[in-house]
């Protein structure tokens, strides 16, 4: 079990712990849950000593990833020539791209982007005569349709040679989800990438983005990750986009997720505003089994099964309505699945 | 503090392991252990005599490997061990028994996939105060048992699976765990060295019959001085061939050794620069033989320095 201080301590909010025991316990969840190279670019730690390499191998990890994702924008930026189609990168592209404190030493496995729903067709042919192709596991007729009927992204590509991944969006909730957010008026604040045909949300639509990937979506699968960016995202608001945000929430119908990310990053990092700013767009306080199972989550108590349980039931509950939901996932849950491609060839005996 | 771990109990290293607070300290790394069973036990008080320990972690750890139990099951009925470094690997659960494989698979791949503050080659180094020879292989070729053959002519174990170069400089630092020794290879070693030397055989395993030589004392002492290259050697052991040596030029080196890496896309520009330093000042040979005396003599040959 993480104590909540620990989550603090991840993003230097807090003293690391004296014992070495509890500081390699932090070190090990930081790692499992993918946030060790954001707490290597913000803790402080001495050059020399093995805390110091432990962080400086962390962010070569990561290192190793941005250069991915930029080439891989490169490429994307490369496909779409012809056409005059500037996608918006989502999450952690857009947070490296624009040098947030988030994206700092943050680990990206693919690439996110959003476009207009009318250019689906035309984004999906260019990057599949550039070398893109339906991902494997989801290759198949029911997964090919039931992305393309209800997700609010096309089928995951992967790159023939580069083995790299691009999910297309065209909306950031599911069609057929309880929130409807409008993302419309999100992508017409849209900012320019420097130098480049790409584009990012502005400062406060990150924000609700994330929110809504967390708190709207999702079954929360990464926790320590969200709160950590979360945190990171509203700490380099402007103190105007700061009071902006409850009502921008509200104008693009990202009120409900965008006020329980304010309380979660308000109850674990001790931000006061933020508690407040959740408060008054929300007055969630009856939620309090979903309150209960984002900290049983998060710091993965004796409970947690249960909280995971529960955030996997309402994250589907949210997604689709049931007469959609149960043929689903009975299929799902009874699909003949091809076993894994073959292990990784390593070198050793 | 550390100290050699034959100077702890066994029921005091059995709480560490059980603890997970075991902590191995071993050339630029130091592994967190956890684990249980004699049998894993018993393998680390024999081949890690040497080393140095300590019961209970002074700083954060490079590597944190605990073996565990695939499932609760398996902790009680036909007991099975999988090496768990913090990270998904394509591991296959073992029987308890052979909890000594487990251990070293679980560091290779810790090494291997996680720690990148060094480009990790797979190959055997030994050195001797002229440089150190980096020998590259694929398994089977011969690698342990010519790592082995040095150690007894001069030279001092670096490691018997990764050459690690260091990023700043193209220099090898040394990682001097146990050489593991697969099927045939172990009555040849164990001729040359001795039974003192060899771990106790880990039978029908996966790989075949694994056993483990011990690194010497003084090989471990000198765990903290690294070494230029002055030889790299691509071995290649083939029945009844003549033995010949064969000089390759730098951009032939360089493109066997990059394969050969375990990190190299990951660090990118930093690895080409290591590896290619590496290969500058250095010659490289690929040589083929059938005895381990004749790989001897073709390694005398090239290097000049009289052994047999």
């Amino acid at each position: 079990m993480m104590r909540p201080i620990g989550i603090k301590q991840i993003t230097g909010r807090s003293p690391l712990p004296e014992s070495v025991m509890e500081r390699i316990k932090l070190i090990q969840y930081a790692d499992a849950n993918h946030v060790l190279g954001q707490m290597a670019s913000v803790v402080n730690a001495g050059a020399e000593d093995r805390l110091g390499e432990v962080f400086r191998n962390a962010l070569l990890r990561a290192e190793h990833d941005h250069r991915m994702l930029q080439f891989e924008m490169n490429r994307l930026e490369h496909a779409l020539t012809k056409s005059d189609i500037e996608p918006i990168v989502l999450k952690g592209g857009a947070y490296v791209a624009l040098r947030k404190k988030a994206g700092n030493g943050r680990r990206v496995s693919d690439l996110d982007i959003l476009v207009d729903e009318d250019q689906l067709v035309e984004v999906e042919t260019l990057l599949k005569e550039a070398g893109w192709e339906t991902e494997e596991t989801t290759d198949n007729p029911y997964d090919q349709s039931y992305y393309r009927e209800h997700m609010h992204e096309l089928p995951p590509l992967r790159h023939r040679k580069r083995g790299t991944i691009i999910d297309i969006h065209h909306r950031l909730l599911p069609r057929t989800a309880r929130y409807n957010v409008d993302v419309n008026a999100m992508r017409k604040m849209a900012v320019p990438l420097e130098g480049v045909r790409l584009k990012t949300f502005n400062d406060v639509d990150l924000f609700i983005h994330s929110a809504v990937h967390a708190f709207g979506d999702g079954s929360f699968d990464a926790p320590a990750r969200s709160l950590v960016e979360l945190s990171m995202l509203y700490e380099e608001l402007s103190e105007e986009d700061q009071k902006h945000l409850p009502q921008r929430a509200s104008d693009v119908g990202a009120a409900i997720p965008v006020s329980v990310a304010l309380w979660a990053i308000g109850c674990f990092f001790s931000i006061k505003n933020a508690l407040t700013q959740g408060h008054h767009l929300m007055k969630f306080r009856r939620h309090y089994i979903l309150r209960w199972a984002i900290k049983s989550k998060t710091l993965t108590g004796r409970l947690s099964t249960l909280a995971k349980a529960f955030l996997y039931i309402r994250s589907h509950y949210l997604r689709m309505p049931l007469y959609l939901l149960i043929p689903h996932l009975t299929r799902k849950a009874f699909a003949w699945r091809p076993l894994s491609k073959k292990p990784v060839e390593l070198p050793f005996p | 503090m550390t100290s050699s771990l034959n100077i702890f109990s066994k029921e005091e290293i059995r709480k560490a392991l059980k603890d997970g607070s075991f902590t191995l300290h071993l050339g630029p790394f130091s592994h967190l252990l956890s684990g249980r069973g004699d049998a894993l036990l018993d393998f680390l008080i024999d081949t890690y005599r040497d080393n140095r320990v300590e019961m209970s972690p002074s700083d954060v750890t490079d590597v944190q490997l605990s073996l565990e139990a695939p499932n609760v099951l398996r902790r009680f009925f036909r007991p099975q061990v999988t090496p768990n470094p913090g990270f998904e690997v394509p591991a296959m659960p073992l029987p308890l028994s052979m909890s000594a494989l487990a251990h070293e698979m679980g560091l290779n791949l810790s090494v291997a996939l996680k720690c990148c503050r060094f480009v990790n080659v797979h190959a055997g180094v030994v050195a001797d105060d002229e440089g150190a020879i980096v020998m590259s292989a694929a398994s089977g070729a011969g690698k342990s048992t010519l790592t082995a053959a040095l150690l007894q002519y001069g030279y001092r174990l670096f490691s018997d699976e990764f050459a690690l170069i260091g990023l700043d400089g193209p220099i090898l630092h040394p990682y001097p765990r146990p050489i593991s020794l697969k099927q045939e290879t172990i009555p040849v070693v164990r001729e040359m060295v001795g039974d003192n030397w060899i771990s106790e055989v880990v039978k029908g395993s996966p790989k075949g019959d694994i056993a483990y030589y011990r690194a010497r004392k003084r090989d471990l002492a000198r765990d903290q001085e690294p070494a230029k290259a002055k030889l790299i050697l691509f071995p290649n052991f083939e029945k009844g061939v003549q033995p010949i040596a064969h000089q390759l030029n730098p951009a032939e080196a360089i493109m066997r050794l990059v394969p050969a890496s375990t990190n190299y896309s990951l660090l990118g520009e930093p690895a080409f620069r290591a590896i290619t330093g590496l290969v500058e000042n250095t010659r490289a040979y690929e040589i083929s033989y059938g005895s381990t005396t004749d790989s001897l003599r073709l390694v005398e040959q090239i290097t000049g320095k009289k052994m047999l």
